[in-house]
């Protein structure tokens, strides 16, 4: 969003409407933040009430100008109490017990919302969105796939469409492989994603990176069918979908956010040697970002270049900082494992457990740690 | 489709920093912008995110 969004003139009429936060979630200096309001997933927008230190509005996921102009609205509204229906409370209920991390009874209240909504409610696309999203995340997968299936048809031809039908497409892959369910759900929410993916409209109204997202979830859902042709197809088209929303990108930062992307697609096509000059130029265009370095790193240990990727792993752990650090770390060690240096992945995996030690509460996590340890007792 | 996922967990998208903005926005410190919205009596927009 820094790139395509938060730079367009069209917000400058919010400008003097907020205080504008950015809260960086590996920056330590936020730990007590994300404490009081646990962020599930990036990015994750927010309007707080000061008054209350609470949570106004939230939105988990990116946004366009347009879609964002209308949380801004939305989220103004909320805080000086301009509600119009039941609903809208609700829903603003709903999303203040999620801004606190109570999943449980915020789902239960956006189900709430949702069944209260007035006619042409036009809140119903963010309510319908929110509910999709914290099911997902809460891991409710059967839940969550049954209500995109339930809501799809009133989304349909929506950016909101787009997003519940891939979110419960990817709950409905999750369900075990035995649930008598499973099939049919799949199909029908692949449908609804397939469908919101060819609709021109639908494809004007989403960011290229939403755009991105949803080729992955069709992608899985083609692998999943055991469809290899088609799933080759389809990253084919996402790889040249990504080289051309790169080529027309106006700055380099623009350019920067297709990298992880486009990575994807080239190590998912066994070619990851085409990722090298693009993240090369992207670490010559920000010096001290360590995800050029830490993508290189990728890109060489798929190439089995170890030494070059060790290199990029080096360059990078001289920039990362925060939780982000345990990701470079596990790279670095599993670069280690391929190229046969058990010694020096054993090293580099108890480096991470004591460096995920380290973090303060909001950043510390538990998860993370036992999982480290695990590795590490296996080694 | 395991080793995609896994590859995009990894990767997961943000992008860098250097953007020029069209709004102020106030860098990792909640206690300026809580003191600023409250004196101001505005609502603030907080965007969560990482450089990675």
């Amino acid at each position: 969003m820094r790139a395509f969004v938060f730079t367009d003139k069209a917000l400058e009429r919010y400008a003097g409407r907020f205080v504008w936060l950015a809260v960086d979630t590996e920056n330590a200096k936020n730990a007590a933040f994300l404490t009081k309001y646990p962020i599930p997933a990036l990015p994750t927008l927010l309007v707080l009430d000061p008054r209350k230190e609470s949570v106004a509005l939230r939105y988990v996921g990116g946004a366009t100008v347009p879609q964002l102009s209308k949380i801004l609205d939305d989220g103004e509204r909320s805080f000086r109490g301009r509600t119009s229906s039941s609903a809208d409370t609700l829903l603003a209920s709903a999303d203040k017990l999620a801004g606190e991390g109570k999943s449980d009874e915020a789902i239960a209240l956006y189900a709430q919302a949702l069944a209260r909504a007035p006619k042409n409610w036009k809140l119903f696309n963010r309510a319908a969105e929110s509910y999709a999203v914290a099911l997902s995340l809460a891991g409710k997968s059967p839940q969550c796939a049954d209500v995109a299936r339930d809501l799809y048809p009133r989304l349909k031809g929506t950016a909101s469409g787009a997003n519940v039908a891939a979110t419960g497409l990817d709950c409905a892959l999750g369900l075990d492989e035995k649930d008598p369910k499973r099939p049919a759900l799949v199909s029908l929410l692949e449908k609804a994603a397939r469908e919101s993916f060819d609709d021109p409209k639908v494809a004007a109204a989403m960011s290229g990176d939403d755009r991105s997202g949803l080729y992955m979830t069709l992608i899985g859902a083609r692998a999943d069918a055991k469809d290899e042709a088609a799933a080759q197809r389809l990253t084919q088209e996402w790889s040249s979908f990504l080289d051309a929303e790169a080529a027309r990108a106006k700055t380099p930062e623009q350019r920067s956010v297709y990298d992880p992307h486009r990575l994807s697609a080239y190590l998912e096509l066994k070619t990851p040697e085409k990722a090298i000059p693009m993240l090369e130029q992207t670490e010559r265009d920000f010096p001290d970002d360590y995800n050029p370095p830490a993508r290189l790193a990728l890109a060489y240990k798929a190439m089995k270049q170890y030494d070059q990727a060790l290199a990029a792993s080096d360059r990078a752990l001289q920039h990362v900082y925060g939780p982000r650090k345990i990701t470079v770390l596990r790279a670095r060690a599993d670069i280690y494992a391929e190229k046969g240096d058990k010694e020096s992945a054993k090293k580099t995996i108890a480096e991470a457990v004591a460096y995920a030690k380290s973090l303060p509460t909001g950043q510390r996590n538990e998860r993370t740690i036992a999982s480290l340890e695990k590795k590490l007792a296996g080694m | 489709m395991k080793r995609l996922t896994l590859a995009l967990t990894l990767l997961a998208l943000a992008a860098t920093a250097q953007a020029k903005e069209t709004v102020p926005f106030i860098e990792n410190d909640y206690a300026t912008a809580l003191s600023r919205a409250r004196a101001k009596n505005l609502p603030i927009f907080v965007e969560a995110w990482a450089p990675w």
